[in-house]
């Protein structure tokens, strides 16, 4: 089992200042998946991720990437972008993505043929021989992002990847994570945006107050709830009301109450037979976000980004 | 993974192509052309005040006849005392009231008269605010007492050639060594401590950058610590060398074209040129990285420039008492002071380069330069140790700098 994950933790455990910071942490994460780690601020997701790549080293608990003791004896084949970025801002464009290659192994000339590959295939090829510090935020971290995955890495590392980033270059990491991921690579990225957890995860962890609450598929995530039914009748009464479950709730003139474990079929059949008079009537699964709330529960997920419009897109 | 050595040699570049690739680095090469030009201007400007107001003049009231003899005597005495010693002579002619006259030169302002001489040969009397036992009252009896003799024997026609005296010169005599090769080293001592304050105060704020454009959480997840530490500290032995070969053949270059041949020449070191030279490098090199490395691990602490200022300056007196304690050592080799000089780390290359100026032994330079090495390894490890505990607030403590798997191992034991 161990030989197909490419991140293996044990009851991470770490605090700052006699405070918990993480408090015991387990996570398994697949080879080849994307995996996502949600969480309100300050939930422990980047002190987690530094323990995993060795930036800090635990007070207890063990780590193993890709199946070593010692996280940076993996360095050479795992890519790291910190939530805080940081690049030289008087090195020139090329040089910043052939220095963090190299720092991972990479030969220098060859990070330079592949960083002005990335840049090109990017539109940012004007760029290469401009300094850092010339460069939009938005390009900084695009920049940043190349440096990151420069050496092809097995595991890719992404500390809030989509902070700071405007909707169409939003649209352009997800693209690029879904690429990677299909390229071999596995990625795993913390986030407090459950909608891009949601359209790129297989898997996900939930922590919240330093622990993990949930790790498992999304599907799993989604599955801890029953479907929600929304129901509107013409009828305001009458016998088929006996056959709602009793957890239901009548907000905005319609029924809300979770799918009965006898499926939807018994009630529809009392519906019709006591002449209620169907107006309306959905089933819906739960999205992550619902789930999010039923297992961290709801102060957590209102400290979770709400998605707007354009972030959602 | 990379080695520590391959990974500091990826620091070092950069850090390295950074420093020497920036405007700053011209003014770093020419700053000491700069300071020496400054120290050349003031020299200058000090001589020339020191010869208008420091030498001490006596005025001598008599007419020019009685004025020549004591003139005369002066200048029989010149090339004994040296120009600069010797109080100068001026004549001023003689007024009714003398002693009048002689408060009125030692008022005036524009004269700078220590003293006034009057009365000639016969009754001299000297006026001035001087005790008896003074320098110039000394100099200005020794003045009339040669002019009394020389008087003596010209009335006596009698004129003695000036003495001749034979000089044998040998090339060195063992307290002339001594004293000279002394001088070589604490040449060399303050040498080494010059370039070394002027150098090593750069590591101090080397961090700053990384960590105040958050590049180091970049570096800290792709090597060890240890490995920037290390290619930090190399890449500004590397800059320093830079500019030192720069300065060194500068100053070759220009006394080839202005020195007028001789000049100031130091005595052979005992263990001669080449290998002194050799040794100086190294000592360099030693004391560059010990030193360096010491601030680099200081200053990694510090968060910003602000607190890398406060923290520059007891460092520099941290650097001061230990020259002073290597040049307090210098010359007794193998007395406790002088063996606690070249044990200690820090002021070993100090101690160890005046040896070499004195002491013609090899062995001990070897034993020294590994000693040094040793605790180079062993500053880098734990500044490393203490950036990962106060800085990335990473477990553990500094004494996990030297066992950090034998912890982990701990670490796994309690959890069980």
């Amino acid at each position: 089992m161990s030989n197909s994950l490419a991140i293996e933790a044990r009851g991470l455990f770490k605090a700052f200042d006699g405070k918990p910071a993480v408090d015991g942490i387990d996570l398994n994460v697949p080879e080849g998946t994307i995996y996502g780690v949600l969480g309100p601020n300050g939930a422990g997701k980047t002190t987690t991720l530094r323990m995993l790549l060795g930036i800090i080293d635990p007070d207890s608990g063990t780590r193993r990437l890709l199946g070593r003791d010692e996280p940076l004896d993996a360095a050479a084949q795992v890519g790291y972008l910190p939530e805080e970025r940081g690049l030289y801002p008087s090195m020139k464009t090329r040089e910043a993505i052939a220095f963090m290659g190299a720092l991972r192994g990479l030969p220098l000339a060859t990070g330079r043929v592949r960083a002005d590959g990335l840049l090109k295939d990017n539109g940012l090829g004007d760029y290469a021989d401009k300094p850092v510090k010339s460069l939009s935020k938005g390009m900084a971290q695009t920049v940043q992002l190349f440096g990151t995955i420069v050496h092809r890495p097995k595991l890719i590392v992404l500390d809030e990847p989509f902070s700071g980033l405007d909707a169409i270059n939003q649209g352009r990491l997800e693209a690029m994570i879904r690429e990677e991921a299909a390229g071999g690579a596995t990625i795993i990225f913390s986030t407090h945006v459950i909608a891009h957890a949601e359209r790129l995860c297989e898997r996900i962890a939930i922590i919240a107050g330093g622990r993990v609450r949930f790790e498992g598929r999304v599907d799993e995530a989604r599955g801890r709830l029953r479907p929600q039914v929304r129901l509107r009748t013409r009828a305001e009464d009458g016998d088929w009301r006996s056959a709602l479950p009793p957890s239901a709730r009548r907000e905005e003139g319609e029924w809300r109450f979770e799918l009965p474990k006898g499926g939807i079929e018994p009630l529809l059949r009392a519906l019709l037979d006591g002449g209620a008079g169907i107006e309306d009537l959905s089933i819906e699964r739960p999205g992550l976000h619902e789930a999010f709330v039923a297992i961290a529960g709801a102060e957590a997920a209102s400290q979770m980004n709400v998605p707007t419009a354009g972030e959602a897109a | 993974m990379m080695s520590t050595v391959q990974a500091a040699w990826v620091i070092a570049r950069r850090d390295f192509m950074a420093t020497v690739m920036s405007r700053a680095f011209v003014l770093f090469l020419l700053f000491p052309v700069l300071m020496i030009a400054l120290a050349g201007g003031f020299g200058v400007m000090n001589a020339k005040a020191e010869k208008q107001e420091n030498r001490p003049r006596v005025a001598v009231i008599a007419s020019e006849a009685d004025f020549a003899p004591i003139a005369a005597a002066r200048a029989r005495l010149l090339p004994a005392f040296g120009a600069w010693d010797l109080a100068e002579l001026t004549r001023a002619d003689p007024d009714y009231d003398q002693a009048d006259q002689a408060k009125r030169l030692l008022a005036a302002p524009d004269k700078r008269l220590v003293a006034v001489l009057a009365g000639g040969l016969a009754r001299p009397r000297l006026t001035g605010a001087v005790d008896p036992g003074d320098r110039i009252v000394r100099q200005v009896k020794g003045i009339l007492d040669e002019a009394e003799r020389q008087a003596a024997l010209a009335s006596a026609h009698l004129a003695p050639p000036p003495v001749k005296v034979d000089l044998v010169q040998v090339e060195e005599s063992a307290g002339a060594l001594a004293l000279e090769r002394s001088a070589t080293a604490r040449a060399g001592q303050w040498l080494l401590f010059m370039v070394t304050v002027m150098l090593a105060g750069m590591l101090l704020s080397n961090f700053i950058e990384e960590k105040s454009n958050k590049v180091i959480e970049v570096l800290a997840a792709a090597i060890p610590i240890d490995a920037v530490f290390l290619g930090k500290l190399a890449a500004m032995l590397t800059v320093s060398l830079c500019g030192l070969a720069v300065w060194v053949g500068a100053g070759i270059a220009a006394a080839q074209i202005w020195a007028s041949g001789g000049g100031v020449s130091l005595p052979s070191p005992a263990l001669g040129w080449p290998l002194f030279l050799i040794l100086c490098f190294l000592y360099f090199a030693m004391n560059y990285l010990l030193l360096g490395g010491l601030f680099l691990g200081i200053g990694s602490q510090a968060s910003s420039v602000r607190e890398v200022q406060s923290i520059s300056m007891p460092v520099t007196i941290g650097q001061v008492v230990i020259f002073f304690l290597a040049s307090a050592a210098a010359g007794q080799f193998n007395g406790p002071l002088g063996i606690g000089a070249a044990v200690f780390p820090f002021s070993s290359p100090m101690m160890m380069i005046a040896r070499a100026a004195q002491v013609n032994e090899l062995w001990p330079h070897l034993a020294a330069l590994v000693w040094q090495g040793l605790w180079v390894w062993v500053v880098i490890r734990l500044g490393a140790a203490l950036f990962r505990r106060n800085v990335l607030k990473s477990g553990g403590t500094a004494a996990a700098a030297f066992g950090p798997r034998r912890r982990l191992i701990a670490g796994g034991l309690l959890r069980r």
